[in-house]
């Protein structure tokens, strides 16, 4: 006997209709997670495939493999084997590894320069045999930003070094080069005023000559006194603008020594911290960018705000200067 | 006293809440033209700043944005920017070549004022690169499109001048450089050109009392202009047109002050802007 009898109509079979509310509840949330399932493909029949690198670096369950840019797999095992080497396991979908061959190869690269890292699968040769399920394929590694510039300082510090070098040689070739055009201008100097001295005894010889002998000679000694004046004006503008020349390459010489000596210390300086800084720099990069498209838009719209407008300065208008000197 | 004080502010601040109250913003301009403007703005600073490199970058984003906009007077003038800005790094061929896209088009786009422009400094590089030909018939068409009164006619007056002394014609030159020298309208930089000009024919026709004079009035406009190439200029000038009157010691003095010039410019330009 009941301690309370259901006397309500509506209670009837009240069991019967609570089981079906939680069934249909269960049965929504079996099909929810069934539909995520199938969408995240974890009901499609993969096949997994194995590589071996030298380090795990960068190296990390989940991260996606692609093939042409899609989604096709993701690493699924990372193991240490006897030997240090890390032992890798990624899972492909099987409907996809008709498209790989026996010889793919499976790339580490970043997404963007500092992007989070894929593995890139390709294709691999035509003539060989469709990759299967169990394969093992070659890993290799693309370059990072550490890498890149790793390679970049290989590179470029013998060229700095050779560049320091040469200016820095009293006997070097520029250096010996530049001395010689020191040289040439005293003997310029020199020349333009023998040149003019030349040109003077000409004119002398011009007034001083017989009449008669004029029309023979005249010609003859005119031309002569052209010449020389020709060269005298070669002369004096080589005097005129050589030392001018010689300021700027002096200049322009100990600028690039002092910048082939500052990239020098600071690329020593800076690349053995580079690894630890680009962890750094992509979250720093992430939150910058999002603070100047905030910035950026607060400052649109104050330089629009009444009292603000008046200070902002407007642009300038038209060419900007040059005359007859530059 | 305190209460009136008090009164005064509480007014202040409700004339001012009201006028800001009162007054509509203004709309914001399309984004293109914000583009443009902040293009232009940067390129300018960065040019001021002696970034030549960047300047060049924003002009030639300026560039893009005005032609997609159609806006042909702005383009000929940023077009003429971006010649300069070639010049100034010694891309002299980058430079003509822009000048060339005004100077050669063959449809009326862009307004007489920049093709005058165009002109003008195109006979300025020509001249600087030795080429006095070119230029001479840069500088006429220039002159041809600079009618008597237009803003650059000093500029020209002076530009001819200085090539006339280049091709070793100094009277010509001198008579030129004169009156230019003398013209208070031609603003202060082109006055002391046209009277370097003056003192280097003055120095060619061998008047070195007058040359020496020149110089020495060219150095006093180009020292408050701040141009330090120009003050190593005319510092040169002296030591050569003393060391010419044997006054030895005057002219080792002049050339070791233009030597110190041209040693530190370079730097200056860069300590100004830090």
């Amino acid at each position: 006997m009941t301690l309370l009898a259901d006397k309500d109509d509506r209670f009837k079979n009240l069991f019967g209709k609570a089981a079906l509310f939680v069934l249909l509840a269960v049965l929504g949330m079996g099909l929810v997670f069934f539909w995520t399932g199938m969408k995240k493909g974890a009901f499609t029949p993969k096949s997994p495939i194995y590589f071996v690198a030298d380090t795990g670096l960068d190296l990390k369950e989940g991260i996606p493999v692609k093939f042409s840019g899609f989604k096709i797999g993701k690493l699924t095992s990372l193991a240490l084997d006897e030997q240090g080497h890390v032992q890798v396991e990624i899972e492909i979908e099987t409907k996809h590894l008709v498209l790989l061959r026996q010889d793919s190869v499976v790339s580490l690269k970043k997404e963007g320069v500092i992007g989070d890292g894929v593995l890139d699968i390709s294709r691999g040769s035509e003539d060989k045999p469709v990759l299967v399920g169990g394969s093992k394929v070659l890993f290799e590694r693309a370059n990072g930003l550490e890498q890149a510039v790793m390679e970049v300082k290989g590179r470029v510090m013998p060229i700095i070094d050779d560049v320091h070098k040469i200016l820095s040689d009293p006997d070097g070739d520029v250096r010996q080069t530049l001395k010689n055009v020191r040289q040439l201008t005293a003997e310029i100097n020199g020349l333009a005023s023998e040149m003019r001295g030349t040109r003077q005894k000409i004119d002398q010889v011009l007034v001083s000559v017989d009449k008669n002998l004029n029309n023979e000679v005249g010609p003859l000694l005119h031309s002569l006194r052209q010449s020389a004046v020709q060269a005298e004006t070669i002369t004096t503008k080589l005097n005129q603008d050589l030392p001018g020349l010689l300021n700027k390459v002096d200049s322009s010489m100990e600028n690039l020594r002092k910048t082939t000596e500052t990239i020098n210390k600071s690329v020593q300086q800076t690349v053995p911290q580079l690894p630890g800084m680009v962890g750094e720099t992509r979250e720093t990069m992430g939150k910058t960018r999002e603070m100047m498209g905030s910035t950026i838009e607060v400052v649109n719209g104050l330089s629009t705000m009444w009292p603000l407008k008046g200070s902002v300065p407007v642009p300038e208008k038209g060419p900007v200067r040059m005359d007859s000197h530059d | 006293m305190t209460n009136a004080i008090y009164k005064i502010w509480l007014l202040t601040v409700l004339f001012t809440v009201t006028a800001c109250g009162s007054s509509t913003p203004p709309p914001r301009e399309p984004q293109l033209l914000e583009k443009l403007h902040a293009a232009e703005k940067d390129a300018r600073h960065a040019l001021n700043g002696g970034e030549l490199q960047r300047a060049q970058h924003s002009f030639n984003k300026a560039l893009i944005l005005q032609q997609s906009l159609d806006d042909t007077a702005g383009a000929a003038t940023t077009m003429i920017n971006l010649a300069t800005v070639a010049h100034q790094l010694h891309e002299d061929e980058a430079a003509l070549a822009w000048l060339d896209k005004i100077l050669l088009e063959r449809a009326p786009l862009y307004p007489a004022d920049s093709q005058l422009t165009a002109a003008f400094r195109k006979a300025v590089i020509l001249t600087n690169l030795g080429r006095f030909g070119e230029a001479d018939t840069s500088l006429q068409l220039a002159e041809k499109s600079c009618e008597k009164k237009c803003s650059q006619r000093f500029n020209i007056d002076t530009l001819r001048a200085r090539i006339f002394l280049l091709n070793g014609n100094a009277e010509t030159a001198l008579a030129l450089a004169q009156i230019v020298g003398k013209a208070v309208e031609a603003g202060k930089e082109e006055q002391a050109n046209a009277l370097r000009v003056q003192a280097g024919a003055e120095e060619k026709l061998q008047r070195y009392a007058d040359a020496l004079t020149h110089y020495q009035s060219a150095l006093e406009m180009d020292k408050p202009l701040g141009l330090s190439s120009r003050i190593a200029e005319d510092l040169n000038g002296l030591a050569r047109t003393a060391k010419l009157l044997g006054r030895e010691q005057d002219a080792a003095a002049y050339a070791r002050r233009a030597s110190l010039v041209n040693e530190t410019k370079d730097k200056s330009v860069l300590s100004a802007h830090e």
